[in-house]
This record gives structure tokens, sequence and C-alpha cells, in this order.
């Protein structure tokens, strides 16, 4: 038997039978308490206020109570054969932690918004003893052996259900999230994704995921494509929320495309930004803006090539000195060469140099893309839905990352991938073995600076103008804080931290301020406690945990997994 | 006209005197890489950070408790303050930052160093005068998103000397002297000392010096205590020269200290002092000598980082040779 | 030193020398690691490399596979001059493997060996991600002779475990199957007993037996001399980065100066009795 912590282990046996009644008795607490009124005052967090009319954050605390029910009766009743293959007494644990965590946060912001506790009505304080109850039964209730989730196995029709439902449920999450106005609220919301996600994580059901999205790769990949594609569908015509969104995918394109460099090469470019830059003023200046200094004007599908191209020769001058540079260094030096791309960008306006960028004016008044007689700047509507200005990048960007994550994946899926990782390993071996060391670093140089190159080319357009000052050091690392935060080195890992990165700021108006002090210490705390980030290559995350033993022989199976 | 008529000496000779007083800026932060590197093989690039947190350290030193005095006495208190608080920074850093990465790859401590760096420059920026999460400002301490300006003191500021043709500013003097002092009490501490000949063992073979009963955690700390007094004395300088300060100061001052660093071979005390006089001398050379568009003021940080590539890239062991060479 | 030398040619299987190296001289600063010396290896032949710590074995090595650059000499392989770039001496048809092995340890057994098809393979980019013809049937190739390689050395079984997580003696196997899989013509095998028992030692020299009667030529530096004189057709005993003797295994076996070399060294770091006459 596994003891509990906290709990001494003679209250647990003395009172244990009683954690299942009580736990039930909570979770219909806490679904009765969110059916009546929270709040007095309408005006806070939603509207809390009408019984038998929940509020968004009522249907949360349901929602909550709900798995726990069925957390409960799997542990003891219907639902025991679940039971035996999930963890499920460590799920609820995490699951009532984070739900009293809520309902205290809950409590908190009513009275922080509304001004003072008198505003909470009786539900609310149900809800919350309700929350009390099944925190209480949960760490009463015992943990049992459970069987390996990694062995469970439904028929294929349903796990690719399992999937399209995941898949459903991040979309409409996501359209909600993003719905959400109020802070406190999104706040709340973030809370219980956590608690939920961590939920799933003790029951073993994540890992489980895990398996059962290695089994049906195809159908996860198109699933995720097909959510993306519906998401501007969910706006209802309002761009607000899709000019974010169509910022995080240029955001992502470029941390991709970086993520070939740092997590599948691991070379560490501090410069990458000046690719995307370059993209991006070969856009501009081939565009038809009054202030584009190119008098060619080719068709935009030739910008971006060329824009690539541009970027790939710069990506290739970069990448030169890894024949004598590495570690370190070589960082120092990307570093050097993204700020001189800046520097020359502030500088050619005319006066020190040709004109060709209008100095730290940059090139304004960049006009929206055409393809025929199809413009970006304009309204369209399909299947009744008006899709607006950013909605038109947002496709046209989907595009591109599908265009990336193809590149991205079979080049780490090949020869050259299984070099990369032999250089990362060990670059004396691998050279020793026959590998091109230079040749494949430069490679990744320019695989990199290309597909960034091509995401300027499409920036320069969305963002209407380009200056020197959108391309300075720290976005470079704030593309690289994706990617260590994401997963080196991982396309899921990589898509996670770009949206994190971009939509926390744009949602929360205090992080908006503290971002970038956020955003440093975040990097220094996931080096200290997670290097390998969120979404973790396994690989990667063995090169960072060189003497966990039992880690490696934890993971030998999903590396095999994931290479053939 | 000859290249040696008086106007073309004068001239030379300025640029000789400016690049000196960059170079001894250069100099007294590249020493901090230096020394830390030589020890722990770990290139700390948020040591920027703390020459910039000095220069706050001594500007917050006079603004709370000497305000508007600018005799020369307050001069060493400035300076006191600005060591503590480069001094504090930089061991924290070390102790909740780095330490724990001690056996970790590689592009672990350099990605967190980046993150110090900006995490450093912001907590500056937004909360250099008030104290986080309230709008309290007991001191009433100037907003640190703009550049602030740096008390002036007496004898140390004000008129520069006029020698023939050329110009030498006081505070270029007060640059210069701190380096001249500064390596002197550095030579005399690591080679005469018993903590000095342990940063040295430890160097050498920490496994060894620490089998030898030398206490090699408290030896790294010394050595980032170290970097962080000479950081902090040319964030004093810098603050005197420029006449203000601001959050930002320290990247670049960073990258051209380490560019020193690794030109004087990374490792060699010695050496990052020369490699910062040989770089501030090159870049003041530079910005006069450099013809047509591409000289001058606007393109010196690109001459500047183009050598600084240039460097690490031909002469990654440096002019005087470095303690290690495998930077894989 | 000319005896020997004659001892070889009389001895040499088929007489085609694969492997010459002339005069081979590796300094560091005024260290001397390695000091003209001369080795040529035929095909099919087994050649043993011996001499006390230090005598600059692994140094030769690193000089025949590109690691370092000779300060004089010659390196050739069937004739042909070898450039001092590891990658080029592993694509003309020499592998080694290390002292210290160096797997990618991170990587599954089967990935590594597959690693060593690289520089017989050559998609590019291109091919890669469009998955084309070419794509398709080098990987089928390099997966499908890297799992006969694994067969080979016996760790058919082995094909998904980390080479981090195998024991010892299966990594110095997985090693040589790596090296086997840049398609070799000769094979040079850093101390591969090394840390082995007595059982494994056994089966390392079937497994270079069964290398050697594939095609191959070895050369294999060993401390273990029951082990090489069982082995080899032709033992260089080094010392002080100077050949000593050069023999059959008998021969060398009773060469007076050999056993003085290693009980010498082994006494008195200031014996002089390793110089060659």
């Amino acid at each position: 038997m596994i003891r509990i912590p906290n709990i001494p282990e003679s209250v647990v046996v003395k009172h244990g039978p009683k954690a299942w009644p009580l736990g039930l008795a909570g979770a219909g607490l806490l679904i009765i308490g969110s059916l009546l009124s929270w709040s007095f005052d309408p005006q806070v967090l939603g509207d809390l206020s009408i019984s038998f009319n929940p509020g968004a954050l009522q249907i949360m605390a349901i929602a909550q109570s709900v798995l726990a029910i069925i957390l409960l009766l799997a542990d003891k009743g219907p639902l025991t054969s679940f039971g035996e293959w999930a963890d499920t007494a460590l799920a609820l644990r995490a699951l009532a932690t984070w739900a009293l965590l809520f309902m205290a946060l809950v409590l908190v912001a009513i009275t922080v918004e509304a001004g003072g506790l008198v505003n909470i009505e009786p539900g609310g304080w149900i809800s919350f003893l309700g929350a009390v109850l099944v925190f209480a039964s949960s760490r009463l209730v015992l943990p049992r052996e459970t069987r390996d989730l990694g062995h469970a196995r439904l028929p294929d029709w349903s796990e690719i259900l399992v999937i399209v439902i995941l898949m459903a449920a991040i979309l409409f999450g996501t359209a909600f999230a993003l719905g959400l106005t109020d802070a406190w609220e999104f706040v709340l919301f973030l809370m219980v994704v956590t608690g939920v996600l961590i939920t799933g994580v003790r029951a073993g059901l994540l890992t489980w995921l895990g398996h059962v999205t290695t089994r049906h790769k195809r159908v996860l990949m198109l699933a995720a494509f097909a959510v993306a594609f519906l998401f501007p569908f969910t706006q209802n015509g309002s761009d607000a929320n899709m000019s974010i969104a169509s910022q995080v995918l240029i955001f992502a394109a470029a941390a991709m495309g970086l993520n070939i460099v740092v997590g599948l090469a691991g070379l560490l470019d501090l410069g990458y930004i000046a690719f995307l830059g370059a993209g991006a003023y070969v856009g501009a200046t081939m565009s038809t803006s009054a202030f584009a200094t190119i008098g060619w004007k080719p068709p935009f599908i030739v910008v971006m090539l060329v824009g690539g191209c541009v970027s790939a020769t710069l990506g290739l001058i970069i990448g030169a000195p890894t024949l004598r540079v590495s570690g370190d260094y070589l960082a120092i030096v990307t570093l050097g060469f993204g700020e001189i791309f800046r520097l020359t960008m502030f500088n050619l306006d005319g006066n020190n140099g040709p004109n060709l960028t209008h100095g730290p004016n940059g090139v304004p008044a960049i006009p929206d893309l055409t393809f025929g007689s199809f413009n970006f700047g304009d309204t369209h509507t399909l299947l009744g839905i008006p899709l607006a200005r950013f909605s038109n990048y947002y496709f046209l960007l989907l595009l591109l990352i599908a265009f990336i994550i193809l590149v991205f994946s079979r080049l780490n899926n090949s020869r050259i991938g299984r070099g990369w990782v032999a250089i990362r390993e060990d670059e004396k071996a691998a050279e020793a073995m026959g590998v091109n060391v230079f040749g494949l670093k430069i490679l990744a140089f320019v695989v990199g600076a290309f597909l960034a190159g091509l995401a300027g080319t499409i920036k320069a357009h969305q963002d209407v103008s380009v200056t020197p000052d959108q391309y300075i050091f720290l976005e470079s690392a704030f593309l690289l804080a994706a990617i260590v935060l994401g997963g080196m080195g991982t396309v899921a890992g990589v898509l996670i931290g770009a949206v994190i990165l971009k939509l926390l700021p744009e949602k929360l108006r205090f992080f908006a301020d503290y971002r970038l002090l956020l955003f440093g210490l975040l990097l220094v705390l996931m080096m200290r406690f997670r290097p390998e980030g969120l979404v973790a290559s396994r690989r990667r995350q063995l090169e960072f945990h060189e003497e966990d033993e039992e880690l490696a022989v934890r993971v030998e199976g999903d590396i095999a997994e994931v290479v053939i | 006209m000859g290249i040696f008529d008086q106007q073309n000496l004068d001239t030379f000779v300025q640029q000789l005197v400016n690049g000196l007083t960059l170079g001894s800026l250069y100099a007294l932060i590249a020493v901090g890489y230096t020394v830390v590197y030589g020890i722990l093989q770990l290139i700390n690039f948020a040591h920027g950070e703390i020459f910039m947190i000095g220069a706050f350290g001594a500007l917050s030193t006079s603004l709370v408790l000497f305000r508007g005095q600018t005799a020369l006495w307050v001069l060493p208190f400035m300076i006191i303050g600005a060591i503590i608080a480069s001094v504090g920074t930089a061991v924290l850093m070390e102790r909740f930052a780095y330490r724990p990465l001690r056996h970790a790859p590689r592009l672990a401590p350099l990605i967190t160093a980046i993150g110090i760096s900006v995490f450093l420059q912001e907590l500056v920026r937004l909360n250099y005068n008030h104290v986080p999460f309230t709008s309290w400002n007991p001191f009433n301490l100037p907003d640190a998103k703009s550049r602030i300006p740096f008390p002036q003191i007496d004898v140390v500021t004000g008129p520069a000397f006029q020698i023939g043709g050329v110009t030498i500013q006081r505070s270029a003097i007060f640059t210069i002297g701190a380096l001249l002092m500064c390596a002197a009490l550095l030579w005399y501490f690591i080679n005469r000392t018993k903590t000095g000949r342990g940063m040295q063992a430890v160097s050498q073979d920490a496994d060894t010096a620490r089998l030898m009963g030398i206490n090699v955690d408290r030896i790294i700390v010394v050595a980032f205590a170290h970097g962080a007094v000479l950081a902090g004395i040319a964030g004093v300088a810098q603050g005197l020269q420029n006449n203000n300060i601001d959050f930002r100061m320290g990247f670049l001052a960073g990258l051209k200290a380490f560019t020193a660093a690794v030109l004087g071979g990374i490792g060699n005390i010695q050496g990052a002092v020369v490699g910062g006089l040989v770089l501030g001398v090159a870049e003041g050379m530079a910005t006069q000598y450099i013809p047509g568009q591409f000289g001058g003021s606007p393109w010196k940080d690109v001459w500047a980082f183009v050598l600084l590539i240039l460097v690490l890239v031909f002469r990654p062991q440096g002019l005087l040779g470095a303690k290690a060479v495998d930077r894989a | 030193m000319t005896v020997t030398a004659e001892a070889v040619g009389a001895k040499a299987p088929t007489g085609v020398p694969l492997l010459q190296a002339e005069g081979v001289i590796m300094r560091f600063g005024g260290l001397t690691a390695v000091n003209n010396v001369t080795m040529s290896v035929s095909e099919g032949e087994i050649v043993g490399l011996i001499g006390p710590n230090g005598a600059g074995k692994t140094t030769f090595f690193n000089c025949l596979t590109g690691m370092y650059k000779p300060t004089e000499g010659h390196v050739r392989l069937s004739g042909v001059e070898l450039p001092p770039k590891p990658r080029a001496v592993v694509k003309a048809g020499m592998a080694r493997t290390f002292q210290n092995i160096r797997l990618f340890a991170n990587m599954t057994a089967l990935e590594n060996v597959m690693v060593g098809r690289y520089c017989r393979t050559s998609s590019g980019a291109f091919t890669s991600i469009v998955h084309g013809p070419k794509f398709r049937r080098e990987e089928a190739e390099t997966r499908e002779r890297a799992q006969e390689l694994l067969d080979f050395v016996g760790l058919g079984t082995s094909t998904d475990h980390l080479a981090r997580n195998m024991p010892y003696g299966n990594q110095r196997r997985l090693e040589i199957a790596r090296a086997l899989a840049t398609d070799p013509k000769l094979i040079l095998l850093d101390e591969p007993t090394a840390g082995m028992n007595p059982l494994e030692t056994r089966q390392a020299s079937d497994l270079i037996f069964k290398i050697r009667d594939s095609g191959l030529a070895v050369v294999v530096i060993e401390h273990d001399m029951r082990f090489i004189f069982n082995l080899c057709d032709r033992v260089l005993c080094l010392v002080r980065g100077e050949t000593l003797v050069e023999g059959t295994p008998d021969e060398v076996q009773s060469d007076p100066r050999v056993i003085e070399a290693y009980i010498g060294t082994g006494t008195d770091d200031d014996d002089e009795a390793g110089d060659t006459p």
C-alpha cells in the first residue's frame, strides 16, 4: 500500500470508508451551490447573480464536480472497470486541490471586484463548502495498484473518436477562452484547464492519450488542422481575436524554423529574428507601397521565394562560422549577426549608405495582399460567417505552418535528422562515422532561415509596416523562449510555447507590463526545473538528464515508437 | 598636407585617449567574464547587467543618502553603493541560477543567462522608482523607463583639461585610474593571498582542489564577486562619463567587454585588460578613420560586432592565448 | 627491423597492401607521441598493435583515421593517399571504434548503426521532405542493412534498446556494428575487450574472426596478450611512439625486447631498453 503524505495512516484507516460518501456529498453541494447565485453584484465576473441560470464560472464549477463524481464512481461503484486502469485516487486529489483553489479564487475575485465579502451570496459559500468536502474526501481515498494504461487499447474507431472529441474540446475551449474579456475569468478558466490536465496526468490518461495519438498520427494531424481551420468560423466575424491568432501563427512559424536549428541541430541561434526581418524587408521593399525602394513587383509567390532565398543566403553566411566555432561562442556570433542586421537596416536610409529601408522610419503603408481578385483586406463571407482581414491572413499562415511542420518532421525522421542527433550526442564520433557535420549544421541554418524568410514576407503585409525596432535581440530571445518553454525538437511544444507567450500578454493586462520580467524569470526557472520543456522530445529529455538512469529505461519504448 | 601635421596628430592622439578611456571601461567589465570563465568554464552573459546594476546602485546611494551633494567625498560612498548592489546581485545569481546547473548541458546556463539578463533589465525598468506591486516610492527615485541623469561630482566631472589640441575629460582620468588601481589590487589578491591561490588551484583542476580541502563553492562565489566589484566600479565610471545611465546600458557594454575578454584570451586576467584597451582604441580609430558612408558613429556598433565575430571565428584563443581552447 | 619486415612479406595472405602508413610522425609541441611508425595491412589480415600505456597506439590510430593531422608521413588506403579528414577516411573505407566507447547514447541500437550508413547514402533535404523514391529506397535499405549488422554482431534482439541502457559488452559490439555499417575495407578496433570478462573476450575474438572471414582487414589495439596472440596474423609492438618489433605473434611473444619493454616500464620509467637498436 502506498502511504499518503500529510495525513497520519491511522486517520486514513479509521475514516477511509467515509471518503466515498463524503466526496459524493461534496460534489453534490458544489453543483447545488453553483446553480444558486454566487454574487449580489451582477456586474462582476460575467453575471453570477441569477439562480438556476449559471454563468461561465458556475458551469466550470459544475464541470469539475461532475468529473469528481465520475472519479469517485470509478473508485467504487458502477465505473470500476475504468478505475482498474486509471489511478483515480491520485487524479481525484489533483482535481479536488485545483477545484478548491478555483473556488477560493472565485470568492477572492468577487470580494475584490464587487468590494467586500458581503457581496458573496449563500450559493458561493455552499459551493466552497462542497469543494472543501471533496478535498477532504480526496485525502482519505486510498491509492490502488492499477494496470498500466500504456497497454490499454480500445477499438480503432473509438480511439479516433477520442481524438476528435479532444480536438473539438480544444477548438471550443480556445474560442471560449478568447471570448472571455474579463482577466479574472480568463485566469480562472486557465486554472480549470490546468487542473483538469493535471488530473489527466495523475490518472495516467495523458500517457494513454500519448500512445493513442502516436498510433493514429495522421488522424491527429488532420484533426488538428481541421480545428485550426474551423477556428475563424467561431468568431462571428470579429477580427480582434483573429489578429491575435495570426500574430501567434507568425510567431509560431518563426519559432518552428528556429526549432530546426536549436531543437534538431542543437545550435543556439540568438540572431534568428534577423531571418524573419530579412523576409519582411524583402516583402516590404518589393511591395506596391509608395515607400518601397525596389522597382521590381513580381507576384507575391515570387516575392515569398525571393524573401526565403535572401534569408537563406543570410543563413548560409551566419552558419559559415560553425566550421570553426561552436557552443557559446557560436551563440554570440549569431547574436552579433542579428544586431548587425538590425543596425544595417537602421542605417540604410540614404545618408549612411544607399537608401533601401528608410532607416528608423521603415517602410510604412504596405498594401494588403491580393491573389487575383481576392483581396486580403476585404471581408469575405463563407457559410454565412463573415471572415475579415486577419482571418484571411490566418488561413494563409495556416498553410505556411502546415508546410513548415512538414519540413520539420520529415527532416527530423530522415537520414539528416539522425545526423543531427548524432552531432548533438557526440560531434567527434559523428564525424568519425562519416557524418557531414559542417554540412548538416549549415543545412539547419539555411532551412531555418528560409522558412523564417517565407513567414517574414507575409508578416510585412499583415503588419502594414516594417521597421528595424521590430527585430531587436529581445525578439530572438522571445522565439528561443517559446522553444524552451514548449519543448525543444517537438512541433506541439513550439505551438504551445508560442500560444502561451503571445496569447497571455494579450489577454492579461497585468501580464502585458510584466511580460518581459516574467519571461526572463520563466527562462531561468525552466532551465532549472524542466529544461526539456513542457512537451518534451523524449530524446531531448534524456540529453538534459544524463544521470537519470530510471528515466532512460522508462522512455526507451517511446523512442523506438517515434522513430518507426 | 603631410600625414604628420599638427592637426592630424592631434586628432590621432584624441582618438587614442578616447579609445583608452573606453577601453578601460571595457577592461573593467571584461575581467568579470574572464575570472568566472577561468574557474567555471562558464560564460556569464548576464555580467553586463551586473555593470548596469552597479551604476544604479551608485545612483541610488547618491539620491537616497546625499541628494544634491556634489562634493568629492560622496564618490567613495557611491562606489561602495555600486559594489554592494553589483556584488549582491552577482552572488544571488550564482547561488540561485547558475549553481544548480553546474552539470547541465552547455545550452542550459546560456539560456539562463539570457533569462537573468532580461529579468534584471526589466526589474530595474519597472521597479526602480517604486516598491514592486505598489506605487510607494519612499525616496522619490526617478522613473527608470527613460535615461536618468547621473549625479555630477566635483573634481571628477567638470571642465575638461586641454593639452595642446587634445581634450581630456576628468572622468576619463577617473576611469583609467580606476582600471590601474583595480588591476593592481586584483593582481595582488590573486597572487599573494590564500583565497587568490585557491582560485588559481580551482581553475587548474576543480576536483583535485576539492580533494585538497579547498571549498570550491566558496571560491566560485568569490570569483563572481570579484567580477562584480570591477563591474560596479565600471558602472560608476560610465555614469560619470556619460552624465546619464539607463537600464539598457549593460547589453552592448557587456557584449563589447566579452569581445575584449575573448580578444585577450578568455580566462586570462591580464589578457582581459589588454583586450579591453585594444578594443577601445580600435573602436575609437574606426569611428575616426573608416571613410565614406559606412564610417562614422552610425556604423561604429556594426564595426564593433564585425570585430566581435572576426575575433570569435579566427582568434578564439585571443591575442595572449586562452586557458582552455575547446568550446564545444 | 629488416628481419621482421621480411617475415611480414612472407606471411601476408594475399600480398596486396590495403593500408600503408609510412613514416608517420605526430608531435604535440615538444612531445613526439608517434615517431616514424610504418605499418602496412593486407586484405583479410588481422594485425595487432600492442605496447605499454602511453606508447602512442591510440594517437597512431587517430593519425590513421584523420582525427589528427600527422606532422609528417603518409597514410594510403588501396594506394590512394588519405586526407586528414575523418569523414573522407570513412568514405574511403576505413572505420574505427573508440577506446572509451563513444556511442550516441540517447539513440537506439538500430539508430546508432543507421548513422553509420550516413556516408553510404545521399538522400538530400529535398527528397527527404517530399519522401521521393530515392528517400524511400535508401531509408528501407539503411534500415535493413542496420538490422543485418545488428544480427551479425549478435544484437539482433536489442534493436530498440537505447545505447546508454545496454550492458557494457553489448555497447562494444554495437560500436563495431556501427563501424561496419560504413562498409569499410578495414576496421580499426581500439581495445575491443577492455573491461570484459573471459567469456565476453572469447566472444569478441570470435566476432573479429567473423569480420575477417567476411573479407575485411582488422587492426586491433589490445593489452590482453593472450587475446592478441591468438587473434592476430601479425603484431606490431610500439614503445614510446616508435616501432619496437614487428612480426608474427610467436616472434613478438618471444622477443626479449618486448618482455623487457613491458616489465621495464612496469618497474622503472627511465629504462631506455625500449629503444630500437
